[in-house]
């Protein structure tokens, strides 16, 4: 046996078969793998819808409160707009507004959990406070209270709501793996060392936080998707030339298009329920995977 | 079998485990007596099964757990007659059968007092359930006062007042003292004691065990001890069984053991133990290797890859019982010239 | 803790409420007054002291509010009338659907561990999973398509019909679909949470040590092991109660159900902010009583809390 791999190689190759072990591990989760799929036909069918350009906003008086055939696959609206344009591209806006919304909450609420449960003290008071004041109200009636306050219903201000009021579960789960972990010895020997502390905490602790991190973010998606979609129900929303699922749900307050337009309110219903169910496999099956490996 | 000196009969007791669709063999095979009113040593290292045979034997073992035995029996000794239970036939591990032998016949004090006692409810209240439980009449008072009188002869202090006290509020070894009085308080004849002092300080381990065999020495009940400490075994045991890997290596009185050791494994671990009175430069004696994975076994003698004697033949089959003199048996191919026992 | 944190919110609040730029005397006096003193509005400004710093204007509102003052919502009418009556509406829907899902929930979790993979584990799982991926205003919808509409069986909105017999009667076919709806949402999180928690505490050791004195199986389940359940469970409920609030409020749009949260929905829609402002505030002190219920309960059900460990 004459050659002899380098540390770094052997490194290397064990990582990635951990790695092939976790994505075959994932794949026999036969409900994950399903969840993923579905993520991803939906998403991509959307972004088509998009990009092709689909008239999700000419209303034609004359087709108003169609049902599905001639020419509209899901149907028509109130005012005549094709549903199923709506509900791809308000699956775009959709699917966006939860994903962005889960990401930038999750990075808020990781900065400020790793600031408070490094630093601890009046730091960490502070945050605990504020974040308590957060938690202390439902958080759908925070957003509302935002919105009466900010008063302009544009997109850029419901992310902004959204994010300012949803970092709180991050920021704890942060905060409480920094605060057992900032006493293990290996942060000890790089403070000793004088490292930088933003680079223990960034460069050491988070990495190994960033399991959880990445499952919660994963299942806040689904979390604000609802968020919107109760929101716009209410008439809260977003303005509905811009069309997300929650809004074109909002013609189903009334209790006529109930009855007689099923069709306005079961496709957008189906798509929400079915994104939302397919994200919650995925991240059951990312949980799975992911918690194993930190064992 | 004399039903009057054996209290409890063992032949054969297998457990299988089942998890993930994988049957796993924890229990194989084993067979022992105990003699009323001594005090049986079940040794061995960590996973060698000695918990999970106890437990079988009282059927605490769960709905993924399988146990098979040819006679798991056990002899009542009341108003000198005796009566035979056959627990290997018992179908149901909770059902009325064994309910009504756990508490007055049999029972059982555990390793761990932090998490053997329920938080929530009163020393007190936990102690008398059992109580009330078996003896159907019984008023509250009169209950309060045995569970006094119990805590009284554990040599609890202040029992009037730590009779309302929850278990936060007591030590480890007034816990395990409270365990005790547990497995005590309607007077079983066999108390099975599963490493009742492990997780407790040196000096309490000492105050529990004398308490333990002035229990035994004035009232004649029948003690099984697990433990993996020889010298434990050495002050309190009459015979032990020596347990590896599921399997019962050796069994034999305290004198067959210490002064007859026979089985390799036996030898070692008396080797082990660290003595005071070491010659200066004798090294401490481990046992090479690990304990196998029982998942990995292949066959033959299970203690062949760390045996200093192993031969080629004693892992090709499983390996018989040999009775090497009267109540002395050993599980080696080194004794084959002896005749074998089941 | 609670009351800093009350005043807190509600100057928070109340700044939010000024930043919009509504003059506050037209949520301060009523609307009758103020037509009839057109002349002296300035007057009428100062002796509100509405010219006096933010908050010195803070403390006086929260003094009124105090005083059972609440001040007049842009249309007109006193907001204490109308909260009066709206209050006991939500606080009826939030509390049938919190006994409910408390009962259902902690119970199908429970058999669920004890008779685990029977049928009721695999039932109460599928509908978990369901119940947490379709939105609960949809549920309610769904549920009103079947059993108001098709069915007739129940009305679809309001809470009081002018031609009810009796008051009970009118109550329960009101209520019973919003309460439906908001149950099955609850019930979904809660069955999991005491399945899970019932699960831990029956691999207890204290279990094994019941078992030893030979009690029946029932007493071991429901004495040692639902006791010991209880706590972690009640605690994870009292938490989800900020999500029944914003549940119901969404829930009474849907069925136009006369509560806070409509009332709120409706204020926020149409800017009137007066309202706002005291709805905010009534669910604030709602959701701080229900944080200081969670250390009740945890001293209640735990020695090691209440006597200190």
């Amino acid at each position: 046996m004459g050659e002899t791999t380098s540390i770094k190689d052997s490194n290397k190759s064990a990582s990635s078969s951990l790695f092939k072990r976790n994505v075959r591990k994932f794949m026999n989760n036969k409900l994950a793998v399903l969840g993923l799929v579905i993520i991803v036909v939906i998403t991509v069918a959307c972004i088509i819808g998009m990009i092709v350009g689909v008239d999700y906003g000419t209303p034609v008086l004359t087709d108003m409160k169609q049902a599905p055939g001639n020419g509209h696959l899901f149907g028509t609206d109130t005012i005549g707009r094709d549903l199923f344009a709506r509900v791809l591209v308000g699956g775009c806006y959709s699917i966006l507004i939860g994903a962005f919304c889960a990401v930038m909450s999750s990075v808020i609420g990781a900065i400020l959990g790793a600031l408070a449960g490094y630093f601890g003290g009046k730091v960490d008071m502070i945050l605990i406070r504020i974040s308590e004041i957060f938690q202390a109200f439902p958080q759908l009636v925070l957003v509302m209270m935002l919105v009466a306050i900010v008063n302009k219903r544009g997109l850029g201000n419901l992310l902004f709501i959204f994010v300012f009021t949803g970092w709180m579960t991050t920021f704890r789960m942060v905060r409480n793996e920094f605060m057992s972990l900032k006493n293990e010895t290996y942060v000890k020997v790089c403070e000793a060392f004088g490292m930088k502390k933003s680079n223990i905490m960034f460069k050491q602790i988070l990495p190994n936080v960033m399991s959880p991190i990445i499952v919660s973010t994963t299942t806040n998606v689904a979390f604000f998707i609802l968020q919107e979609a109760a929101l716009s129900f209410i008439g809260l929303g977003v303005a509905d030339s811009t069309p997300t699922w929650g809004n074109i749900l909002n013609a189903a307050k009334s209790v006529s298009v109930v009855t007689n337009q099923w069709w306005i309110w079961v496709f957008p219903g189906l798509a929400i329920s079915l994104f939302v169910l397919a994200i919650n496999f995925f991240g059951d099956g990312l949980r799975d995977v992911l918690d194993a490996k930190q064992q | 079998m004399d039903n009057k000196e054996i209290i409890l009969n063992v032949e054969k007791l297998n457990t299988t485990f089942i998890s993930d669709r994988k049957e796993i063999k924890i229990v194989k095979d084993v067979s022992f007596q105990v003699r009323r009113g001594k005090t049986l040593a079940v040794v061995g290292e960590s996973g060698c099964g000695k918990s999970v045979t106890m437990n079988s034997i009282m059927r605490f073992t769960g709905k993924n757990a399988i146990v098979k035995a040819d006679s798991i029996q056990y002899n009542a000794l009341k108003d000198g007659k005796v009566t035979e239970y056959h627990l290997e036939s018992i179908k149901e591990p909770n059902g009325p059968e064994m309910r009504a032998l756990r508490g007055p016949d049999m029972s059982m004090v555990f390793q761990d007092p932090m998490s053997s006692l329920n938080p929530v409810y009163k020393v007190g209240d936990q102690v008398a359930e059992g109580l009330l439980q078996h003896n159907k009449g019984m008023k509250k008072d009169e209950a309060r006062q045995k569970v006094l009188e119990m805590f009284r002869k554990l040599g609890i202090p202040d029992p009037e007042e730590r009779i309302d006290c929850y278990p936060h509020q007591f030590s480890g070894g007034m816990k395990q003292r409270v365990v005790i009085a547990i497995a005590m308080i309607c007077n079983p004849e066999l108390i099975i004691c599963d490493e009742p002092t492990t997780a407790l300080d040196v000096t309490i381990q000492a105050q529990i065990m004398d308490l333990l065999k002035e229990l035994q020495l004035k009232e004649g009940k029948s003690i099984i001890l697990i433990t993996h400490n020889m010298g434990l075994v050495a002050e309190m045991a009459d015979e032990v069984c020596v347990m590896y890997m599921g399997r019962v290596v050796e069994f034999g009185s305290l004198e067959d053991l210490f002064d007859r050791t026979s089985h390799p494994y036996t030898r070692a671990l008396l080797r082990s133990v660290p003595v005071l009175g070491l010659a200066d430069g004798q090294k401490l004696e481990t046992i090479p290797g690990a304990t196998p994975n029982p998942a990995d076994l292949k066959g033959g003698c299970e203690f062949a890859d760390r045996c200093s004697e192993c031969m080629e033949r004693c892992r090709e089959k499983t390996i018989p019982m040999f009775e090497i003199s009267p109540g002395h048996r050993v599980r080696c191919l080194k004794f084959d010239s002896y005749p074998e026992v089941d | 803790m609670m009351i800093p944190m009350l005043l807190v919110i509600s100057f928070i609040v109340y700044y939010g409420l000024q930043l919009t730029g509504i003059d506050p005397i037209n949520f301060m006096v009523s609307p009758e007054m103020l037509s009839s003193n057109k002349e002296n509005v300035e007057a009428l400004r100062e002796s509100l002291g509405l010219n006096d710093p933010l908050i010195v204007q803070y403390f006086r509102w929260l003094g009124n509010i105090l005083h059972g003052d609440l001040g007049y919502s842009f249309d007109g009418s006193s907001i204490a009338s109308v909260i009066a009556v709206r209050l006991p509406y939500t606080f009826e829907l939030a509390g049938y659907s919190l006994l409910f899902s408390t009962i259902i929930g902690i119970g199908i979790g429970i058999i669920s561990a004890v008779r685990q993979n029977g049928i009721i584990d695999y039932v109460g799982r599928v509908l978990a999973v369901l119940g947490q991926a379709v939105p609960q205003f949809l549920v309610g919808i769904i549920l009103i398509q079947v059993f108001s509409i098709k069915l007739g069986w129940f009305p679809a909105s309001n809470r009081v019909s002018p031609d009810a017999t009796s008051a009970l009667a009118d109550a329960f076919f009101h209520l019973f679909l919003p309460v439906l709806t908001l149950t099955i949402g609850m019930v979904a999180v809660l069955m999991r949470y005491a399945r899970n928690t019932m699960l831990d505490v029956l691999n207890s050791d204290y279990i094994k040590t019941a078992r030893s004195k030979g009690i029946p199986e029932w007493k071991v389940y429901l004495k040692h092991g639902f006791r010991n359940a209880m706590k972690p469970v009640l605690v994870i409920l009292v938490f989800r109660i900020p999500a029944l609030i914003g549940g119901s409020v969404v829930i009474e749009t849907v069925f136009s159900y006369p509560g806070i949260g409509l009332t709120m929905t409706n204020a926020i829609v149409s800017g009137d902010y007066p309202v706002v402002l005291v709805t905010t505030l009534i669910i604030a002190a709602t959701m701080l009583i229900c944080s200081f219920m969670v250390d009740v309960f945890n001293a209640l059900l735990d020695p090691r809390v209440r006597l200190g460990e």
